[in-house]
């Protein structure tokens, strides 16, 4: 079994519901192997077409995914909480040297897969 | 603590948050399908100092259900390591004490792969060789590996004290709650069990179970991270 599983030592989420920016902060794991690190995103209501990822900086990978609907925290069960979510925003450290400009993604079951390689 | 009585004999499945959330899942869908009653709950001072409330009233975040020839246990709270053996050798003292004839366990197993994968595999390891018949092909037997958790604790337990055990782990993500894994586990729960539990709805609301449990999975991770969980994926040891 590949060790992307090993991955209890990625960096903890916060509360992971943004309010006042109407976003949610996806689960994601992220595994730096050999030659490239590979980050996975959970994406639940969220098609491929509406995922934007970009590098604002090189040690850096910022996800965006505008929701296929608006979800509120009272159909989740929260009936005393307002608010409600269009969007899930992340941004994530890489934590070794990688080249931002070879980025290849994959979208499945709802999952983002993301490779970028390392710089020897 | 019973709050109501509990039936002899019967067969007792763990749902505790794990890999995927896998068992938690299955488990929470069994109750809610088979329509089981709340009888009783777990208490520890080990446990979060923490209620949940369910239609208004509070309730132990470890609770039981059962129906006339099954119970059912399962966890709204991530188990704090320090809790999984007192729970696990006091589970299986009750099941004794309550003659259960089976423990079955549901839990994941994480695969790198899992988006990949269509029909997750379930896999079982045993308290004894001769219960090899019981799972009728619904899963396949794990001979070597390491279990680490609850779950692994509990195998051990039974063996030792001889309850018959069971703990079914199907390929899943691993930090990602995973309702199609959870349908898989069940689908080998109807098999072995010979129930019909309809597993559809698991599937049919799959982004919302993921959304609703998002939380729910970040705790055990949390608490995964704790227990090495990891270690379930070194090599089995060189020598059995």
């Amino acid at each position: 079994m590949s060790s992307e599983s090993r991955s209890e030592s990625s960096p903890t989420h916060g509360s992971g519901w943004n309010v006042a920016a109407a976003c949610i902060q996806p689960l994601y794991n992220l595994f730096v192997a050999a030659t490239e690190v590979v980050l996975t995103v959970d994406l639940p209501y969220v098609n491929q077409k509406q995922v934007k990822l970009s590098c604002p900086t090189d040690d850096c990978v910022e996800i965006y995914a505008e929701t296929s609907r608006k979800i509120t925290f009272r159909e989740l069960g929260a009936k005393h909480r307002h608010g409600e979510f269009t969007c899930y925003h992340a941004r994530i450290r890489i934590p070794v040297p990688v080249d931002e400009n070879r980025v290849a993604t994959k979208f499945k079951r709802g999952v983002l897969e993301v490779h970028i390689p390392r710089l020897k | 603590m019973e709050t109501a009585p509990i039936p002899k004999g019967a067969v007792l499945i763990n749902g505790l948050p794990d890999v995927g959330l896998v068992g938690l899942l299955a488990a929470s869908h069994i109750i809610s399908s088979l329509k089981l009653q709340e009888v009783g709950a777990i208490e520890s001072d080990l446990l979060p100092p923490m209620i949940v409330l369910h239609g208004g009233l509070p309730k132990a975040p470890v609770r039981i259900f059962a129906s006339n020839s099954m119970i059912v246990v399962i966890s709204e709270t991530a188990i704090p390591v320090s809790l999984i053996r007192p729970l696990a050798n006091g589970l299986v003292d009750w099941a004794r004490s309550k003659g259960i004839k089976l423990m079955l366990s549901l839990g994941g197993m994480a695969v790198a792969n899992r988006q990949d994968i269509d029909a997750p595999k379930v896999f079982a390891a045993l308290s004894a060789k001769e219960l090899e018949s019981k799972l009728r092909g619904a899963a396949e037997v794990l001979e070597e590996g390491y279990i680490v958790g609850a779950y692994g604790l509990l195998l051990r337990r039974c063996a030792e004290s001889s309850v018959p055990a069971i703990t079914l782990l199907t390929q899943s993500y691993y930090n990602y709650p995973d309702p199609e894994a959870a349908a898989a586990a069940l689908t080998a729960v109807n098999k072995i069990l010979e129930l019909n539990v309809d597993v559809s709805d698991l599937l049919k609301r799959g982004e919302e179970i993921r959304l609703r449990s998002k939380d729910m999975m970040h705790r055990t991770q949390e608490e995964m991270g704790r227990m090495n969980k990891s270690h379930e994926y070194d090599l089995p040891p060189l020598y059995g």
